[in-house]
């Protein structure tokens, strides 16, 4: 054998031994002692943020180490999903619902000093809305016509037509200081921490704000450690190089924690939800049998258990369990292959037919589309996988609904509104739930929200207009002797500043 | 006349058994016994997931299964069959490629000879597996890609030693004798330049097979080579990442399997070696 080959094989053997001490548990972190609250809490994520602004394409990172810890909104999204009061101390809206008057706190200071204004609010929201912002949320304020600053303390935003999400929505607009600059790589907010260091493929530190407005950090230093590998990262945790891991992506690397006391296991509510979605418009799927047929032929609780082990839940539908018009909708398809084979006859394919599954090439796509394969053939249904990038996702799925049917995951909550809208990507044109979505967001009270969105929901849960195949599970692993952090990570974002380090 | 003129390779041609060879024969073997096995029988359908969620050994699996209950040994007998049919394919096209362009720099005017040693040193500095992405965005990921990006990548290699060693054939007195003699140049190629360099090559050949069985398993690894569900090897090891703590042997299996197959075919280009060049045999 020659030498490189002894070499390479070496190098493998080197790997496979080392992946195997990996394996065993050193000492765990101690728990005992009181709290310290000039403690440096470690925290480990997958989520390196792109850059520091989130209307500028910061993706999940930016939100999850930033959100409510470095950058402020008017209102908070609590982890119970929950919205109250936060830089304004309440407003009120006109009995048209198109005015909102806002009015802010007053002891408010951003990092470099300067008080917070009703223009830094204007800015912002401006920010928003402006041509090249990338927000995830910029269509939902869609139907802001103005916004007034009558003095400093007060903000007046005039509505095209009635928003009962409007103050949700706003949990999601970061208050940036208006004359800030080069906001992609440093920051000015009003949280409870500034930004430390950001050293790019390792860490970005926080540092607690000796002016915050508000009650104090619990720690004086947040430290966001980045990895690439879920694997790297829970070694890091077994090793106390971090404290806390902000979101779990295999249930397999658990058992190290689960058994261990010097962890502690936490199963949240995540709002991601994995999609079967079929492309409505084009033959077979523009044929509402064909898609309950195909919901029923596949058999989401294996799925689940094969993926996630023992965690995650069935949902029947695009709903969490965290949105207040959230039902058990799982039985409407239920999981009967004969149900599935009749359903298909009556459709026209008693033989079944071919189909092309564009699926993204990275976890859990391509093992669930090769479960979903299998699952399909034993209604004579053959799926050819096509595995394809993020980036060719965007374009060919998203944008140019060139695709029989994908898979994708959704994560944000509250987003069964987007079967209101026939031009997204899925084509799901109901014009009854078009128009009860758009009722919901014009109504009155959170009550008849609640009732029309439920309608939504049922609707599209009886059209299969796309197969919910699960809900994805929210782990939060952390050393036992860790405690205030948040466990649901809703949108993920990761409030740090109760973390406390004993 | 061009038969009376010796032909220094085949002087000591007196096969000699070669332990290497022998091991090497036996290890491939066993890979290729599996793939042609996996042709007419499986011991479970490809897709069927009634198996449970990596349950271990036995019970009806062999080998257990993987997280989403298919029998991980039938897995692992259509990956040897992905292996050796791209590990092959490469080797074909890159053998096919590599002799005729070595060939032609070998036979060619200077300039182009150098033109050629350029373009073959641009080919070699470009990783095999950049090409493998270029193909894979082009094209899309599949077995034909792996193929042809492997392929070209072994391609150069053999056309650089092809290169070197009709050079070294060509300036032979026995190719100037048969050239004054009038012997057509498709007739030296055939008779003269070929059976020289054979040798030589092939073990050059069953070297890179070695690369190409674990490039393909590096290109599945990342997702470029095999789509689903075809399972390569590189596609096992890289699902079984994740649960390599709670089920080792889907990540153990497939990894095995090509360390056997790559040293197999690694000893047997060392005993082809051995049988070509006995001066080197004795010499270590």
């Amino acid at each position: 054998m020659n030498k490189k080959a002894v070499a390479l094989f070496g190098a493998a053997i080197a790997t496979v031994l080392a992946l195997a001490a990996c394996g065993t548990n050193p000492n765990g972190g101690s728990s005992a002692g009181s709290t310290d609250t000039n403690s440096t809490i470690n925290v480990g994520s997958l989520y390196e943020p792109q850059n520091l602004d989130d209307t500028a394409g910061g993706g999940q990172g930016v939100t999850e180490a930033l959100n409510g810890n470095v950058y402020e909104s008017l209102f908070k999204l609590n982890d119970d999903g929950s919205v109250s009061n936060l830089l304004a101390t309440g407003y009120q809206v006109s009995s048209d619902g198109l005015t909102y008057t806002i009015n802010l706190r007053k002891d408010v200071k951003f990092h470099s000093g300067k008080a917070l204004t009703s223009a830094d609010v204007k800015y912002s929201i401006d920010k928003v809305l402006a041509p090249d912002s990338q927000s995830a949320r910029k269509s939902s304020f869609t139907a802001v016509k103005d916004i007034a600053t009558p003095d400093d303390n007060t903000v007046v935003v005039t509505l095209a037509s009635r928003s009962i999400s409007f103050v949700y929505n706003l949990s999601y607009v970061w208050i940036f200081n208006d004359e800030a600059k080069n906001l992609t790589t440093t920051e000015d907010g009003t949280g409870p921490y500034q930004v430390g260091t950001w050293k790019r493929g390792s860490t970005l530190s926080l540092k607690r704000f000796a002016g915050y407005w508000g009650t104090s950090a619990t720690n004086a230093q947040v430290v966001f450690h980045y990895f690439t590998d879920a694997t790297a990262l829970n070694n890091a945790l077994l090793t106390n190089a971090v404290d806390v891991v902000t979101s779990e992506q295999s249930p397999d690397a658990l058992s190290q924690f689960t058994n261990n006391k010097n962890y502690k296991v936490n199963n949240g509510h995540s709002t991601t939800k994995l999609l079967l979605a079929f492309n409505d418009r084009v033959a077979p799927f523009n044929n509402t049998l064909v898609r309950k047929a195909v919901t029923s032929a596949i058999d989401d609780k294996k799925l689940l258990q094969s993926i996630w082990g023992n965690y995650g839940s069935l949902i029947g539908s695009m709903v969490p369990p965290t949105d207040p018009w959230y039902e058990d909708l799982t039985k409407v398809n239920p999981y009967d292959v004969n149900l599935a084979k009749q359903e298909l006859a009556q459709a026209g394919y008693p033989n079944g037919f071919t189909f092309t599954l564009d699926t993204p090439n990275y976890d859990p796509h391509p093992a669930a589309a090769t479960f979903i394969k299998a699952e399909l053939a034993k209604v004579g249904i053959t799926v050819n996988i096509n595995i394809i990038t993020a980036d060719q996702w965007y374009t060919k799925v998203y944008q140019n609904h060139d695709f029989v049917a994908t898979m994708q995951e959704h994560v944000n909550d509250r987003d069964v509104v987007w079967y209101g809208d026939p031009s997204f990507y899925w084509g799901y044109n109901n014009p009854q739930v078009t128009q009860w979505v758009k009722q919901a967001e014009q109504s009155a009270t959170a009550a008849d929200q609640t009732a029309l969105l439920k309608k939504v929901n049922e609707q599209i849960a009886k059209d299969a207009a796309s197969d919910w195949l699960y809900l994805y599970p929210q782990i939060v692993v952390a050393s036992t002797n860790l405690t205030g952090y948040p466990l649901n990570g809703l949108n993920s974002q990761f409030y740090v500043y109760d973390i406390k380090k004993s | 006349m061009s038969a009376s003129v010796s032909v220094p390779v085949r002087a000591p041609a007196r096969r000699r058994r070669s332990v290497t060879l022998t091991v090497g024969c036996v290890l491939a073997g066993l890979i290729v016994a599996l793939a042609i096995v996996s042709l007419f029988w499986l011991p479970y359908p490809p897709s069927d997931v009634s198996g449970g969620r990596l349950a271990g050994p036995g019970g009806g699996h062999l080998l257990g299964t993987d997280k989403l209950g298919r029998d991980l040994f039938t897995q692992l007998m259509i990956g040897s069959r992905i292996a050796l049919a791209v590990g092959s394919g490469a080797v074909a096209l890159g053998g096919i490629l590599g002799v005729a362009a070595g060939l032609a720099a070998g036979f060619a005017t200077r300039w182009l000879d150098d033109a050629i040693a350029a373009a073959l040193d641009i080919l070699i500095a470009f990783p095999v597996l950049l090409v493998a992405m270029l193909l894979v965005a082009a094209r899309g990921a599949s077995l034909a890609s792996a193929i042809v990006a492997i392929g070209l990548g072994s391609s150069a290699v053999v056309a650089r030693l092809t290169r070197v060693l009709v050079k070294r054939i060509l300036s032979q007195d026995f190719v100037t004798a048969a050239r004054t003699s009038g012997t057509s140049w498709p007739r030296i190629v055939l008779e003269h330049v070929l059976p020289n360099v054979w040798p030589t090559l092939v073990v050059n050949l069953a070297l890179q097979l070695g690369v190409a069985v674990l490039a393909e398993a590096s290109l599945s690894y990342l997702g470029l080579g095999a789509p689903p569900p075809n399972e390569s090897w590189g596609r096992m090891l890289q699902e079984a990442q994740a649960t390599v703590l709670t089920a080792p042997l889907g990540a153990i299996a497939p990894g095995v399997l090509l360390i056997l197959l790559v040293i197999g075919v690694n000893l047997i280009a060392d005993g082809l070696r051995d049988v070509a060049d006995p001066t080197r045999r004795r010499s270590r």
